[in-house]
């Protein structure tokens, strides 16, 4: 590591302030990633280990202190005393696009109803078109969605039917 | 092809390949290995839109190059119709998309795989 370079979590663990450097070596569940600014936002810490805020929570974990909540647009100071590094979770109240809103609703798996719900329309009057892996396909009715953050939706008005 | 560029654009996400088939003055569009919904089996085959009013009376079709297993029965009332030089099938599903655009229209057929009625 070159002399301006840093890694927080050596400083952290001996209670010493973090000087300013160059770049700054910092842990995110537990893999090391350099980062080139001081004033990180969570949103890039989370980008790192490919993962969105739409599912994920960034949390700042330190020696003595309990750890915090760092919100997607919020600047981390990495020079923080005590600050060893980062951790992610995954959030129970995530976030859906729908017609490229974006919409919180409960992880896990939910009705087209529900989903149809945050748009204020209804199965009856609506198609529900998901986009994964591949442009937006209608999903059955009947079925549950697995929601796990960030899935992406369309909506089409309903416009047919046997005949 | 006579239909608007953006629209067919807009087509070839859900299809490796997109031309035009002509019979007398009508213009088809081949759409290949169109990718199916969810639960079809096969998951891909080659289909032709007709986004205009046939001698059928419906105001769209659109045509699979196989009998396409779904999660809800179909009514395949068109079996081996012969278009464009190929046979073709299709279910009994009426469509009329308001504003339509191709991919709509493509869309509210393909929704026929996941309801039941």
């Amino acid at each position: 590591m070159e002399n301006n370079e840093v890694d927080i979590f050596e400083f952290a663990q001996r209670g010493e302030d973090v000087p300013e450097a160059r770049a700054y070596h910092v842990r995110i569940d537990g893999e090391k990633f350099r980062i080139d600014t001081a004033h990180p936002t969570g949103e890039m810490l989370l980008a790192k280990v490919g993962k969105r805020p739409c599912a994920f929570e960034l949390i700042e974990e330190f020696v003595h202190r309990e750890n915090d909540v760092v919100e997607p647009d919020e600047e981390v100071d990495l020079r923080k005393k005590g600050l060893k590094g980062f951790i992610t979770a995954h959030k129970e109240i995530v976030t859906i696009f729908i017609n490229g809103e974006p919409y919180r609703i409960e992880r896990g798996d939910r009705t087209v109803k529900e989903i149809l719900d945050k748009v204020n329309e209804t199965p009856e009057g609506y198609i529900l078109l998901e986009e994964k892996n591949g442009p937006p396909m209608p999903l059955p009715t009947d079925k549950p969605v697995r929601i796990r953050g960030c899935e992406v939706f369309h909506t089409q008005a309903q416009s047919g039917g046997s005949s | 092809m006579v239909y608007p560029q953006e629209q067919v654009d807009e087509l070839k996400r859900y299809a490796s390949k997109v031309g035009a088939l002509t019979e007398g003055n009508e213009i088809y569009i081949l759409l290949e290995e169109l990718r199916l919904p969810e639960g079809c089996e096969p998951a891909s085959c080659d289909a032709l839109l007709r986004p205009f009013k046939g001698a059928d009376g419906y105001p769209s079709q659109l045509y699979f190059s196989v009998l396409v297993k779904s999660p809800y029965s179909r009514n395949w009332n068109i079996v081996d119709a012969r278009i464009c030089e190929r046979n073709w099938f299709a279910f009994s599903w009426n469509v009329n998309v308001m504003s339509p655009t191709l991919v709509k229209i493509l869309l509210a057929h393909l929704s026929g795989f996941t309801k039941e009625k």
